[in-house]
């Protein structure tokens, strides 16, 4: 079992191309975490200010790891995405004002009212989107999989779920699966230190990264709140897949920095956890690097947050969903069509410009 | 047109099906080398290799979950449960992921889940049930169970072309008892559509499945009685408009099903034709199914609780009298 | 209807009402509810007859009903005490009645928690009934539908279901034998005419006793009302029967011209009155030796109830209507007759009266006087034929034979003729 916590050197992938950040794609990382940061948290306001009905489920902390894993992905690659990983959504093309009214049930929300909350994916972006029992959607990404795999094609699933989840029993057939047809498949797996409260020592043995190797394939551990690491660990796992490698385990060590759900105050955390991960937060350090590195971070803030109130008032001029349409949709009169989605890391930027 | 079986016919329209349409393909446990525990694709994988064909580990939330992905990738898997009763553990999958897919996001899944069912076999509680019940609470699934080999050719092949999960009822007892000309290539029997087995006017069986020759059978003579048997064929959609049609010719029906009672198939009729036949009625509505128990492994047993051609005939003798 | 109040404050009486000022008596033809039933204020307690009328009498009050004190078949006179109300009951509470074991609450039983193939309710043996309040054997919904929907008394059809229900198999037979004896279904009228049938072979004398008829019914209450009415009137007129012919072709016209298509009897009937204006010695009562001639026409209009028998329902003051009112009128009593819910009056009176059995082909008829009246008109199929019309070319008319039974105590043929004739004028001059 390889673990990965830094960056490592150039990775070759199938294709040749080298994997690498440009800087341009290093600002896109820290726009992203941040457009996230700053979407969950208007969500939040909105949920104070009783605009948002149910409960409300962010990824504060968790960052790095659905922007770094997502960043990888190519348009015609397709995705799970869990409901801590905002940044992944945003990187393939959903709009933070679709995500406000979706989690106002809105009309214009992702699923105009049928669904709430992160519970929401936009095919047309090449996401299916997650039910609230874990993993399952682990078991369809390596459908998704099977198809690529059957019809030759050289693309990649990927999905997240958290530590939680490993213990279902269907986590065990979706590894085991992935194993036995070497499916084309990232499984990023988000250890946020607590399945709503049950801490790590309640949920396994045995970090459930040791798992990926008696199943036929490699898992990697990485620091989920190092955006890069995490790209770097998936684009190597993404470029395996793709090249016929097979599927890795992706154990992203992250902290979830707010209660499982809005009403959740935490108080099973010990104080000294929430102070360490508090310094380790991921947008912060990120940031400071990149000034470090001479990156204008203010600028980068200030669009984030021109975009985010634009799009606030979008979403809060959605009107609600016609209560007809309730009864709409049950059944499908039409094929599925899975869309592709954005993808804007540099290497795709670049192949589509010499296509 | 030749004369096969209804399990014949059951494999005749899978493979029809993907010879004609590479993206159809089946995934079960044991289907491939060993053609399947009843032989459905026997022979299967010589002719479209193991890829199409796959023998899947003993996952039955595998089997239907990967199903869900593929099928949203543009593929038509026809998933196998080796028997209906393990749809159990792949319930989950289906239920939640695929039967709700479509009404949360707009996400097709056109997918096939074979269901061998039902009992008579002494194959005790886990290998006998008629689990359709449990679908028809599951909005976003279709529901399927065809009688005849003509009507398991052609709703398989409806089914595989639906746009939707469609969960397909194949009754073991009828694998090689029924039997009748089935015409060759594709054909579609179209979901959603009732048919009469036989016209009646004095009385009505509404049923489906295997049930429907034992109801043909039972009522054959009854004292000169004009007995009506409509079989379902699909129970979502349910063709409510051929069940209100018998009711407003015959005035009397009896509901047949041999999966068990309680919040049934028969339940669900009832009470549409309460409420929409109310007026129509010519004595209460009566079903005949199995009672609210598993169904028990020994013979005497099993024979108690499935329903027989004696149970029909005296029912319908007595909503007759009435 | 009128009830008293007994000293015991509790028990109101349900006692047998005057049906009109000329009846003094009444008969039970059938209880709807028995000792013990629940009955609500209003809803029929039972079915009486008088020489006038079949009717439903309502319960006076809401209660148990403790006694049945008159027989169904049993003639008593009016304000007679028929049955005993307990207006200190409540529904759904046992009652006291020990000679009654099979009353009880008319409310639904508890379900039965039998899983058998039919639920079995749990009820005691008892006479075939339809009371459709608990009691009797139970009225399904499609006979119920298909009873309304024809106006079928279902007291009158034999059950051939469980405990003698009437199913719907013998309910649509009872229909198809009704339709059989009425082609056109929505008003049939007839007249109470003489059965010209040749009568019975007149064989030599039998050497033995007949036997009697073996499964026999009794007439029904109704049909011995109208055969003592016919016989009594056969036994006072002097029946003499006179005959016109008349062209139709312009009532055939005015018809076809209509706003709503009506049939030739409230053509005929407005010709019919102001012929007996021109003549009002045929409008009419001769009672013993006392003649009154009325001033105005109170019309009767004979109405089939399909087996049952007949009723002679009156449109009073008939003169005062058009043919589109007489039309209105007709129907409107034809249905309420069918529906058992003439009026008494609406029976009473009638001056002049015409039946109309010609919608089954028949050419010619001797009606019988409807007593103390002096005349009745019948009025016959109207047929197309050749007739010498403008001198002596021939044309194809649609002609019917009027056909007037008229009482010769009263009056005398000359008279008689010279009335239908005015009748064939205003119908063959019809103008609106």
């Amino acid at each position: 079992m390889a673990t990965t916590t830094a960056r490592p050197a150039a990775i070759e992938d199938g294709g040749g191309a080298s994997v690498d950040l440009t800087g341009d794609d290093r600002r896109a990382l820290l726009r992203y975490m941040l457009l996230m940061r700053a979407t969950e948290e208007r969500a939040l306001t909105l949920y104070r200010q009783g605009k948002v009905p149910g409960s409300f489920y962010d990824g504060r902390g968790q960052e790095a790891v659905s922007v770094g894993a997502a960043f990888t992905l190519g348009p015609r690659d397709r995705t799970c995405i869990l409901h801590r990983d905002l940044g992944a959504h945003l990187i393939r093309g959903v709009k933070p004002g679709r995500v406000l009214a979706q989690m106002m049930g809105r009309a214009g929300g992702v699923t105009a009212g049928k669904d709430g909350n992160m519970h929401f994916a936009d095919h047309q972006l090449g996401c299916v989107g997650m039910v609230s029992m874990l993993p399952d959607m682990a078991l369809v990404t390596c459908g998704l999989a099977i198809a690529f795999q059957m019809r030759r094609e050289p693309r990649v699933a990927m999905t997240w779920f958290g530590e939680g989840s490993t213990a279902n029993g269907q986590w065990h057939e979706a590894m085991n699966v992935a194993g036995i047809r070497k499916l084309p498949v990232v499984f990023i797996l988000e250890n946020n230190q607590f399945a709503y409260s049950t801490p790590n020592d309640h949920e396994f043995a045995v970090d459930p990264v040791k798992r990926a190797e008696v199943y036929g394939f490699p898992g990697v551990k990485v620091d989920g709140n190092d955006v890069e690491a995490v790209f770097f660990a998936a684009a190597q796992a993404v470029e395996r897949a793709r090249s016929g490698g097979g599927p890795t385990l992706i154990e992203a060590e992250t902290m979830r920095m707010h209660g499982h759900g809005a009403h959740d105050d935490m108080s099973y955390v010990p104080k000294e956890m929430v102070e360490h991960w508090t310094a380790r937060d991921p947008i912060d350090n990120y940031e400071r690097k990149l000034r470090e590195e001479g990156f204008d971070t203010d600028e980068i803030r200030e669009s984030v947050k021109g975009e985010l109130d634009a799009e606030t008032e979008w979403a809060l001029a959605q009107p609600m969903p016609e209560p007809h349409t309730a009864l709409e949709g049950v059944f499908a009169t039409e094929d599925p069509v899975l869309g592709d989605g954005n993808a804007p890391w540099s290497r795709w930027q670049r192949e589509a410009a010499n296509a | 047109m030749p004369e096969i079986t209804y399990l014949q016919a059951i494999s005749d329209g899978l493979r029809e099906e993907m010879r004609h349409d590479e993206s159809v393909f089946c995934l079960g446990e044991d289907i491939g080398a060993f053609g399947g525990a009843f032989k459905v694709t026997d022979g299967f994988i010589e002719e479209f290799g193991a890829d199409r064909v796959w023998d899947t580990p003993l996952a039955e939330n595998a089997i239907i979950g990967t199903a869900v992905g593929a099928a949203a990738e543009g593929l038509r898997p026809v998933c196998e449960m080796q028997f209906a009763d393990f749809i159990s553990c792949g319930f989950d999958q289906l239920v939640n992921v695929a039967a709700k897919m479509h009404y949360r996001q707009g996400l097709a899944v056109p997918m096939t889940v074979r269901l061998p069912s039902g009992g008579g076999f002494s194959g005790g509680p886990f290998h006998s049930q008629n689990p359709e019940a449990w679908f028809l609470q599951s909005p976003g699934l279709k529901v399927v169970a065809p009688s005849t080999p003509e009507d398991a050719k052609g709703l398989l092949s409806a089914a595989i072309r639906d746009p939707n999960p469609v969960v397909y009822l194949e009754h073991k007892h009828l694998y090689r008892r029924a039997k009748g000309e089935v015409a060759e290539g594709r054909f579609e029997i179209p979901l959603g559509e009732a048919r009469v087995a036989r016209e009646g006017t004095d009385l009505s069986v509404i049923t489906y499945g295997a049930m429907v020759q034992l109801a043909l059978d039972a009522t054959e003579d009854l004292d000169g009685a004009s007995v009506e048997v409509l079989d379902l064929r699909s129970l979502v959609p349910l063709d409510t408009g051929a069940i209100l049609e018998s009711v407003r010719k015959t005035s009397k029906v009896v509901v047949l099903h041999e999966a068990t009672r309680s919040c049934g198939v028969g339940a669900e009729v009832s009470a549409l034709i309460a409420q929409e036949a109310f007026e129509d009625l010519d004595g209460p509505v009566v079903r005949v199914t199995a009672p609210d128990t598993p169904v028990p492994f020994s013979p005497p047993l099993e024979r108690a609780v499935l329903p027989q051609p004696d149970d029909v005939r005296r029912a319908c003798l007595e909503l007759l009298a009435y | 209807m009128s009830s008293s109040p007994t000293s015991a404050q509790t028990t109101v009486d349900v006692v047998m009402p005057q049906m009109g000022v000329s009846v003094a008596e009444g008969t039970v033809a059938e209880w709807r509810k028995r000792v013990g039933d629940w009955v609500e204020a209003d809803e029929t307690i039972l079915e009486i007859s008088t020489d006038k009328i079949e009717t439903e009498v309502p319960s006076p009050a809401s209660g148990r009903v403790t006694e049945v004190l008159v027989d169904v078949g049993s003639t008593v006179d009016v304000g007679t005490v028929l049955a005993r109300i307990d207006t200190g009951a409540k529904p759904g509470e046992p009652h006291a009645d020990e000679h009654a074991p099979q009353a009880g609450p008319a409310v639904a039983e508890p379900a039965a928690a039998e899983a058998g193939p039919l639920p079995e309710k749990a009820h005691p043996p008892e006479p075939a009934e339809h009371g459709g309040n608990g009691h009797g054997p139970p009225i399904s919904p499609v006979v119920r539908r298909i009873a309304e929907e024809h106006q079928i008394d279902l007291s009158q059809i034999e059950g051939s279901g469980r405990r003698g229900r009437v199913t719907k198999r013998d309910v649509l037979a009872f229909l198809e034998r009704r339709d059989d004896a009425a082609a056109e279904r929505p008003l049939h009228i007839e007249s109470p005419y003489r059965d010209e049938e040749p009568a019975p072979v007149q064989e030599p004398a039998p050497e033995r006793e007949a036997a009697p008829a073996v499964g026999g019914e009794p007439l029904s209450l109704m049909r011995q009302k109208i055969g003592e009415h016919m016989r009594r009137s056969l036994d006072t007129a002097a029946h003499c029967t006179t005959i016109v012919e008349a062209d139709m072709s312009r009532i055939e016209a005015a018809r076809k011209s209509g706003r709503e298509k009506l049939t030739y009897l409230p053509f005929v009937a407005r010709a019919v009155i102001a012929a007996l204006r021109e003549y009002p010695m045929l409008n009419a009562t001769l009672e013993g030796d006392r003649l009154t001639v009325h001033e105005e026409v109170n019309l009767g209009v004979a109405v089939s109830l399909g087996e049952d028998g007949l009723i002679v329902p009156v449109v009073h003051n008939a003169h005062e209507l058009s043919h589109e009112g007489l039309a209105a009128r007709i129907k409107d009593l034809a249905e309420r007759a069918r529906a058992k819910r003439l009026e008494p009056d609406e029976v009473r009176g009638g001056t002049f009266t015409i039946t109309n059995p010609g919608a089954y082909g028949a050419l010619l008829a001797t009606p019988i006087i409807n007593q103390p009246q002096v005349a009745i008109l019948d009025l016959e199929a109207v047929v197309k034929r050749p007739v010498v019309v403008d001198g002596d070319s021939i044309a194809i008319r649609p002609m019917t034979y009027l056909c007037m039974s008229w009482d010769h105590r009263a009056l005398d043929g000359a008279l008689s003729a010279q009335f239908l004739s005015a009748v064939r004028r205003h119908i063959e001059e019809w103008s609106g």
